[in-house]
């Protein structure tokens, strides 16, 4: 989007939300006019005002009449004059002059201070007079009473007018309201597309990036396999040629020796054959771990044994694991025979060949580990940290057979059984490896 | 109105005028009655001077300008006569009659006016005296419900 659209936009929101907020305004002005104006005032009320002069008239005019007490009489004379007075005072006035009565009233209240029975005033004149002040306001009752009622009808269409208005800039402010969210939730929509994508691209990169590296490791795999599988095949072809070499007879203990040797590349070769299947079925999930309990003496014993016959290697320099109580683990055989194997066998490897290996076998509360011990060169910390790694080969080893699938392997197998294979430096040199695997819990 | 009760009414206020004439010299202005000390207490002019005068201007309902009030104040007045209630029946001349609450006297600085922009109420105006509210003082003043308390030609309070 270009910069002058971006303009536009926020100029449209910041119109929009002027809008809203000038109507609500206005809206709330005028709810506070419509306040002011809903009093009512005590000047509204002429046609009481109006109605009590016209009784005091009479009251006076009955008075004279009945020739009542000079007292008495004063007092209603008093009484109309100053309901007179009222009649002519600010607010009263300009209302007799809106409804057109007041001329007709002009001039009652001096006639009236003329006649003043305190003054000793002629009091048939008095009666007279006051006769026709109640004549005069009778005519006019009724048109004070339908002024009164015009008022306040037109008060009432001003007060309804004032509430339409409010109520038209309230709709108005809704509808701004409306268009301000209908835009919040477009750039809201907008800017959740946008994280979708860049999520979207994100995993993409990911996922490439995971099958350039599986493929990396998958040619370095095989690259790995190859050189594995040469140092074997040219031992028997060196073998096969030095029994075929032209010359002198061939002795039998020759011939011995040589199928010795054959004999072991060979087991070598369907060993790394045996890992590298073993690997491809892992990386397809193909192996699932049959758990049952186990003593993990007998398999470690097991494991040693067939070492021991596979390799014909000298029994003397495995000690295994004293049998004392059952050390049962849940576990699935194979596997943990595979693991068991794998750790002894890097154990006689990387170690001296006078150097023993210990086996050894123990619980904790919630695991039994099966530890191997070699008095080899050890490891550092950097060097363990890095062990589990595909493909890593420990540092001054490259030249000794493996496939540096070996502990990634037998962690991977630990694992999938709810155990693990740890590496710590043994004290007094060496390395132990450790293979945890969950305790078997008899319900 | 009917007749029999205009007359008991215009009986009363005239009872109620008549009966200060025994001591006519000293004008009555205006009688408590109800819940007073001894059930009656009249007020005359010296009483009023007795007692301590205020004044304030304020606009009204039926004047356009804002007068000057004077007088005394309506809890004063009720304090001179011992009254004890909650209420005070005011009547006037005019035969208006009305209830005020006690509780506006001490709420509100309530004035029984004597005079209007320095000249004396007389009962051909708004006299003797005007109840009169500090109605600009207290927006809530501003109101038909108080304004109808603004009694004129009291000459009467009917404590209860």
């Amino acid at each position: 989007m270009t910069t002058r659209q971006e303009w536009i936009r926020y100029l449209g929101l910041g119109g929009l939300v002027l809008v809203c907020l000038g109507l609500l305004g206005l809206a709330a002005w005028q709810l506070v006019q419509l306040e002011r104006q809903m009093r009512i005032g005590a000047s509204e009320n002429m046609i009481w005002v109006f109605g009590q002069a016209q009784i005091e008239a009479l009251n006076l005019a009955l008075t004279l009449s009945d020739e009542a007490a000079a007292q008495q009489i004063q007092t209603r004379f008093d009484v109309l004059l100053s309901r007179l007075t009222l009649l002519e005072e600010g607010p009263q006035r300009r209302f007799l002059e809106d409804a057109g009565v007041s001329e007709t009233l002009a001039g009652w209240r001096s006639g009236l201070l003329a006649l003043d029975p305190a003054q000793g005033a002629d009091m048939a004149a008095l009666r007279a007079h006051v006769t026709a002040l109640v004549a005069a306001l009778r005519g006019k009752a009724s048109l004070v009473m339908s002024h009164e009622w015009q008022i306040q009808a037109e008060r009432l269409d001003r007060l309804g007018h004032l509430h339409r208005l409010a109520l038209v800039s309230v709709l108005g402010a809704a509808l701004a309201g409306l268009g301000l969210a209908a835009i919040l939730i477009d750039r809201e929509r907008r800017l959740m597309r946008g994280r979708l994508d860049r999520l979207r691209a994100e995993k993409l990169a990911g996922d490439l990036e995971r099958e350039r590296e599986t493929s990396e490791n998958h040619r370095r795999f095989a690259d790995l396999i190859a050189h594995q599988l040469r140092t074997p095949l040219a031992v028997i072809d060196s073998a096969m040629h030095r029994l075929t070499r032209r010359g002198g007879p061939v002795s039998p203990e020759l011939v011995s020796e040589k199928a010795a040797v054959s004999r072991e590349a060979v087991a070598r070769l369907v060993k790394l054959t045996d890992t590298a299947l073993m690997m491809s079925r892992l990386e397809r999930d193909g192996v699932l771990p049959h758990l049952g309990a186990h003593d993990l003496h007998d398999l470690a014993a097991a494991v040693i044994d067939d070492l021991m016959v596979a390799q014909g290697r000298n029994p003397s320099r495995i000690r295994p694991p004293a049998q004392a109580a059952p050390m049962v683990a849940l576990c699935d055989p194979a596997l943990t025979g595979e693991i068991l194997s794998n750790l002894l066998r890097n154990a006689l490897l990387y170690s001296p060949l006078d150097c023993r290996v210990d086996v050894e076998v123990s619980q904790s509360q919630t695991h039994i580990v099966c530890r191997i011990e070699d008095r080899g060169r050890g490891m550092s910390p950097e060097e363990i940290a890095r062990a589990f790694d595909r493909f890593h080969r420990g540092s001054g080893h490259e030249t000794l057979p493996g496939s540096g699938l070996g502990l990634t392997l037998a962690r991977h197998l630990a694992r999938m059984q709810g155990g693990d294979v740890i590496l710590t430096q043994r004290a007094g040199g060496g390395l132990t490896a450790a293979l945890y695997l969950p305790r078997e819990v008899s319900a | 109105m009917n007749l029999r009760h205009r007359t008991a009414r215009t009986a009363l206020i005239a009872a109620l005028l008549l009966s200060s004439v025994p001591a006519a010299a000293e004008n009555v202005l205006l009688t408590l009655t109800g819940a007073v000390t001894d059930g009656r207490v009249e007020l005359t002019r010296a009483d009023f001077d007795a007692m301590d005068w205020h004044e304030f201007a304020t606009s009204t309902s039926v004047t356009d300008h804002q007068p000057e009030f004077r007088g005394v104040l309506m809890r004063d007045i009720l304090a001179h006569a011992g009254a004890e209630g909650s209420q005070v029946r005011a009547a006037a001349l005019n035969d208006y009659v009305v209830d005020i609450p006690i509780e506006d006297f001490y709420q509100f600085d309530v004035l029984a006016a004597l005079y209007m922009d320095g000249v004396p109420l007389t009962p051909r105006d708004k006299g003797p005296v005007w109840i009169v509210y500090p109605r600009d003082d207290h927006g809530v003043l501003a109101d038909i419900r108080y304004d109808m308390r603004w009694v004129w030609q009291l000459v009467a309070l009917h404590v209860q």
